[in-house]
């Protein structure tokens, strides 16, 4: 058991002017569940990475106890505070369950006749004896946040911290892996200190919200907890003037029989798909459902069951390098998309084989101004934060201009002006060029102008919504 | 056997079996090491890739060194076969020792810091994520026009990029699972080092070097 006390805490990046942290204090008490919120790029992260002892500092203002982490010998660290990562499968070293859970326990030199006992204990207060000898790589990210959890478990760690650790999750894992945490709290004593931006679901086991803005720490109080929960209304879809296919509209992309699976887990039930030409489709559905796995399907970057076909042409029968063409995908992530280093150079690949009569250099001039990028030429795009990363990603794409573009997420991390601005530009070269854009978003707030057919990922199914034309 | 010792013996005959020229041994290790693949149950697939890539270099070498160099029989035939007993005994050896097996002992036998143990391991689970890392790469620059061979250096340059960020990765999550540079870690399971080993590792080397004076022209 932890009391965990943060003492005027000022951190900055290296190479930044801008304290994240600025005398930042604040305490977590003991058997607590601490819900920790704030703008994306507030700060939360480092607080808790500073917390764990993951980011090093030479006079660390935070003690558990008293004790500065420094103070702990090396080997009881993990069992003073431990932590569960946001991206789940970048959190483990060894190929099974069994194996990591050995890994850790070894690493805390627990006697070896022991071992064995703590990890089936572990497993089975999660729910996941069953996944015991499963290799890690081939779980779902709910999975292999149980399985995270389990570890922390087994390793007896007094403070459990928490980054987003729901971010890729669906939500019945997500209640369940609460549920454990409460109970934790409650039985164990553990303290708990969990950053979410989504506020939606902690309002029963929670009473005072901690807010990290501006680099300091605010406790709530009951009353304004609760008001936060109240207003907190997770954002609603908006589509007015969605309709379902009908048989005027040519389909680009036909799967028969499609099926998908991850691993050993079925993520769609075959079925047959029709994506539709010259018109944006909108996709939603859980986390974790599969709606990036069929995107990978759609550029031959994943494996799939039945059949594809484009323009009646089965895909795996088109040349490689023809269709890569026909058919973009704008990556989740966008340090996947970049081949170059600098901004100017990115742009100037994408001009060289994309549709230079429409890109002409004024109008991806006026684009970058409209993204508020413009100037930014020489800069290395790695150094660009995520959002900016995000738009020259997209206008990359943009100018490729595919017959179909697969967006996965493109307003990820995107601030309320850039969504604007992204939006206005979308639905312009789709116009313009008579684009088919088919895109996955959780963000859902401006899209009602762009989007024309929505299909919902239930239940292993696809299903298009809306009203008949 | 014991696989530090194992590796220990394979890397010693290599060695021997590269400075000094006796056809007769490097043909008797290579039955030996397919007599113990075979016995280890390795797949037909599997030994067919293991034969067919080196015989393509070895033929290659030999034919250029038959048609360049006035290179005489006897040492045509040594460079044939060494490839394969390079081959087979990595084959072998392969088959028969899991890496993390091989992890452990290094670390209890052969008192290997574990940061060099669990890094070789760590390295090794990385496979097949580097895998996709450069199929997805590879997708990326045809969607923009490119093609991507296996030599471009801009495939490697992001390639390396990723491995960059995964070593970052690693190291936070190996620190968050407890793992700390060279305190003492205890063992879930330990790795026998018994005298049965030592003496296989004495007797086979022993055996070679026999065969290597016996067969010295």
């Amino acid at each position: 058991m932890a009391t965990v006390t943060v003492q005027s805490l000022t951190y900055t990046y290296p190479k930044q002017a801008h304290p994240v942290l600025d005398h930042l204090s604040g305490t977590f008490p003991t058997g607590k569940f601490s819900l920790l919120t704030g703008v994306s790029g507030g700060g939360k992260s480092t607080l808790l990475k500073l917390i764990a002892g993951l980011i090093p500092m030479s006079a660390t203002p935070i003690t558990f106890d008293g004790h500065p982490l420094s103070a702990i010998t090396p080997t009881q660290r993990a069992s003073t505070v431990a932590m569960l990562f946001q991206e789940p499968s970048t959190q483990f070293t060894m190929d099974t369950v069994e194996n990591e859970l050995r890994f850790a326990l070894e690493n805390q030199q627990v006697p070896a006749e022991e071992i064995a006992d703590r990890c089936d204990a572990a497993l089975d207060f999660i729910g996941i004896s069953n996944l015991k000898f499963r290799k890690l790589m081939f779980l779902s990210g709910g999975e292999q946040q149980k399985v995270a959890l389990a570890i922390i478990v087994a390793m007896d760690s007094d403070v459990i911290l928490l980054d987003e650790p729901f971010a890729s999750i669906d939500p019945p894992t997500r209640l369940i892996l609460l549920e454990k945490l409460v109970a934790l709290c409650n039985d164990r004593g553990k303290t708990i200190i969990l950053a979410d931006h989504d506020l939606s679901g902690y309002q029963q086991w929670v009473d005072h919200l901690a807010v990290l803005a501006d680099g300091q720490l605010t406790l709530l109080s009951t009353a304004a907890t609760r008001e936060r929960f109240a207003a907190f209304t997770p954002q609603r879809l908006q589509l007015t003037h969605v309709q379902l296919p009908n048989d005027q509209l040519t389909v680009c992309l036909q799967g028969t029989q499609l099926g998908l699976a991850h691993g050993d887990r079925q993520l769609l039930t075959p079925q047959d798909l029709s994506l539709y030409a010259h018109r944006t489709t909108l996709i939603t559905g859980p986390n974790g459902s599969g709606k990036s796995t069929l995107f990978k399907a759609l550029v031959r970057l994943g494996r799939y069951q039945g059949q594809l076909t484009y323009r009646q042409t089965d895909i795996t029968k088109i040349r490689k390098r023809r269709y890569a063409r026909q058919v973009g995908l704008m990556f989740q992530a966008a340090s996947a998309q970049f081949l170059n280093v600098t901004v100017a150079e990115e742009l100037a690949l994408s001009q060289k084989y994309g549709d230079h009569a429409y890109f002409t250099p004024t109008r991806i001039q006026q684009l970058l101004q409209q993204l508020n990028l413009a100037g930014r030429d020489e800069q290395v795009l790695y150094s660009l934060s995520s959002g900016q990363q995000k738009k020259i990603q997209l206008l990359c794409m943009l100018i490729m201009a595919p017959d179909v573009l697969l967006l996965d997420e493109p307003l990820k991390g995107l601030d309320y002006a850039s969504i604007q601005a992204v939006m206005t530009i979308l639905k312009t070269v789709q116009q313009d060029l008579n684009l088919t854009l088919i895109l996955i978003s959780h963000q859902l707030s401006g899209l009602d102008d762009l989007v024309d057919l929505h299909l919902t990922l239930a239940d292993r199914h696809l299903t298009y919504q809306g009203v008949s034309a | 056997m014991n696989p530090s010792l194992k590796l220990a013996l394979l890397v010693l005959i290599a060695l021997e079996v590269s400075f000094i020229q006796v056809w007769s041994i490097n043909v008797a290790l290579i039955v030996v090491s397919l007599i113990l693949m075979l016995l280890g149950r390795i797949t037909w697939r599997r030994l067919l890739w293991l034969t067919l890539v080196p015989l393509f270099f070895s033929s290659a070498l030999v034919w250029s060194l038959m048609l360049r160099s006035s290179a005489s029989t006897h040492f045509l035939i040594v460079i044939f076969t060494r490839l394969f007993v390079y081959v087979y005994m990595g084959g072998w050896f392969t088959l028969t020792t899991p890496p993390l097996w091989l992890t452990h002992s290094l670390e209890q036998n052969a008192k290997l810091p574990s940061k060099f143990a669990y890094g070789f391991l760590a390295a090794f689970n990385l496979m097949p994520k580097i895998q996709a890392e450069v199929a997805t790469v590879r997708a990326a620059a045809l969607m923009r026009g490119e093609v991507l061979h296996v030599w471009s250096p801009r495939l490697y340059f992001k390639v390396i990029l990723a491995a960059m960020n995964w070593s970052d990765q690693l190291a936070a999550a190996m620190t968050s699972h407890g793992f700390v540079e060279g305190a003492p870690r205890t063992h879930a399971q330990t790795v026998p080092l018994v005298a049965r080993d030592w003496w296989l590792f004495v007797g086979s080397l022993l055996l070679v070097q026999v065969g290597l004076f016996v067969g010295l022209p």
